[in-house]
């Protein structure tokens, strides 16, 4: 069967799914990163790597966590190249407001500046669970830890976040 | 028995667990149903927070790449730049990777359902006893219809606005867990409308002369057939009355 994309069947399910998952990459890469433009990058490059090797996936239905996958280990790269010495978050928020959009209500830009907050090791499994819908055995799974570490993770991530926003914790449990 | 402190443990690492010893102490600790709540109200705020927008393909409100005190990578960039150089098949990879970035908007109905969906994250979690049958009765009289057995035990109902008109919003229990119907009413879609958006897969069917019918669940778990057949089972449940 022929398709308007090139006459490419193949090509053209493959940019199907691009378009689909593109959204959720986008937003998953952008709260990985903090940065908009980086996020861009990490994406394109993402893509770009994804149709050199999509003959390694086997099934379309996993084709979220197989970009995920990709997202991560490029967003890594960038770090291998250059690792960023200093960020200055409040700066950070200030320049990725086009991104954050402005926010409705003040409760919202308020949560969206402390998850740019949080540390990467708790901000990166909320981001999965929350922004994804990961369960926690696909989170330890991506993350390659245990069951048990994630919990704690997403645990004490909900609690700085929690802490951050003002929240009345003092009906969280201690660890 | 499960307590307070590791309850609260439990569900402050995933407030949607559906663990049935969760359950069973919210349902006997009036302090921890309050306490769930409250987080679920900030869960609520949580998945609407993280829905920042994300920029249609090729907008060029790009933010710069370094201000002061901030130091961005750049070589993501120069390594693309290098790897398309030194690619022998830059033309086709150029062809795809310049149409990804086109045509990203996803289907609004269908954001829209979603959008409405991460709004109310409560909903997921009440599925251990059925709405009252005249509770349920009075969300579907709105839409003029009834929902039969067939459809699962509905654990939740709201009467929700939805781009301007109120619709039911319901979650029934599945052999696959938790599915959120909404009828749409004054919404119609030509065929069936498949989506996967944001950590929810779905289908909106069409439903001649009542607008269309939007089932959903979280996670992806669950494939893209296995999904319609929830969907025309729910749909096959319903009775309109008017």
């Amino acid at each position: 069967m022929k398709d308007d994309v090139g006459g490419n069947p193949k090509r053209a399910r493959f940019q199907a799914l691009c378009q689909a998952l593109r959204p959720d990459l986008l937003r998953f890469a952008f709260w990985l990163s903090r940065d908009r433009a980086l996020a861009e990058d990490v994406v394109q490059e993402t893509m770009l790597r994804a149709w050199k090797a999509q003959d390694s996936l086997l099934d379309e239905a996993a084709a979220k966590p197989w970009f995920l996958t990709i997202i991560r280990r490029e967003y890594a790269r960038c770090f291998e190249r250059k690792r960023l010495v200093t960020v200055d978050v409040d700066e950070l928020i200030a320049r990725e407001e086009p991104m954050l959009g402005a926010a409705q209500d003040q409760d919202i830009a308020e949560l969206r500046a402390a998850l740019f907050k949080l540390p990467e090791e708790y901000r990166e499994p909320l981001v999965l669970q929350v922004l994804m819908g990961y369960s926690t055995a696909e989170i330890a799974a991506e993350l390659k830890l245990s069951n048990a570490a994630v919990l704690t993770r997403l645990f004490r991530g909900r609690k700085q976040l929690r802490l951050m926003c003002g929240e009345d914790a003092a009906l969280d449990p201690e660890e | 028995m499960m307590d307070c402190s590791e309850y609260r443990r439990s569900v402050l690492a995933d407030p949607h667990d559906a663990n049935p010893e969760l359950a069973l102490h919210r349902n006997s600790c009036g302090d921890c149903r309050e306490y769930t709540g409250r987080l679920l109200r900030f869960e609520g705020r949580l998945e609407r927070a993280r829905r920042v927008s994300a920029p249609a393909a090729g907008d060029a409100r790009r933010a710069p790449r370094s201000v002061r005190g901030v130091r961005i990578p750049s070589g993501v960039l120069r390594a693309r730049r290098g790897w398309l150089a030194a690619a022998a098949s830059v033309l086709v990879v150029l062809a795809v990777a310049g149409s990804l970035w086109l045509a990203a908007t996803p289907p609004s109905l269908a954001s829209a359902v979603v959008a409405h969906v991460a709004d109310e994250p409560q909903a997921w979690s009440g599925g251990d006893a059925p709405v009252a049958s005249p509770e349920l009765a009075q969300v579907l009289r709105g839409a003029h219809m009834r929902l039969g057995a067939d459809a699962g035990m509905v654990s939740y109902a709201q009467s929700c606005l939805f781009r301007g008109r109120h619709v039911p919003h319901l979650v029934v229990q599945t052999s696959r867990g938790p599915v959120t119907v909404m009828v749409l009413v004054h919404e119609s879609v030509s065929k069936a409308v498949p989506f996967d958006e944001d950590g929810y897969r779905g289908i909106i069917l069409p439903s001649p002369g009542h607008g269309s019918l939007a089932v959903l669940l979280r996670g992806q778990d669950v494939g893209a057939s296995a999904i319609k057949q929830i969907a025309e089972r729910v749909q096959g449940a319903i009775e309109w009355t008017g």
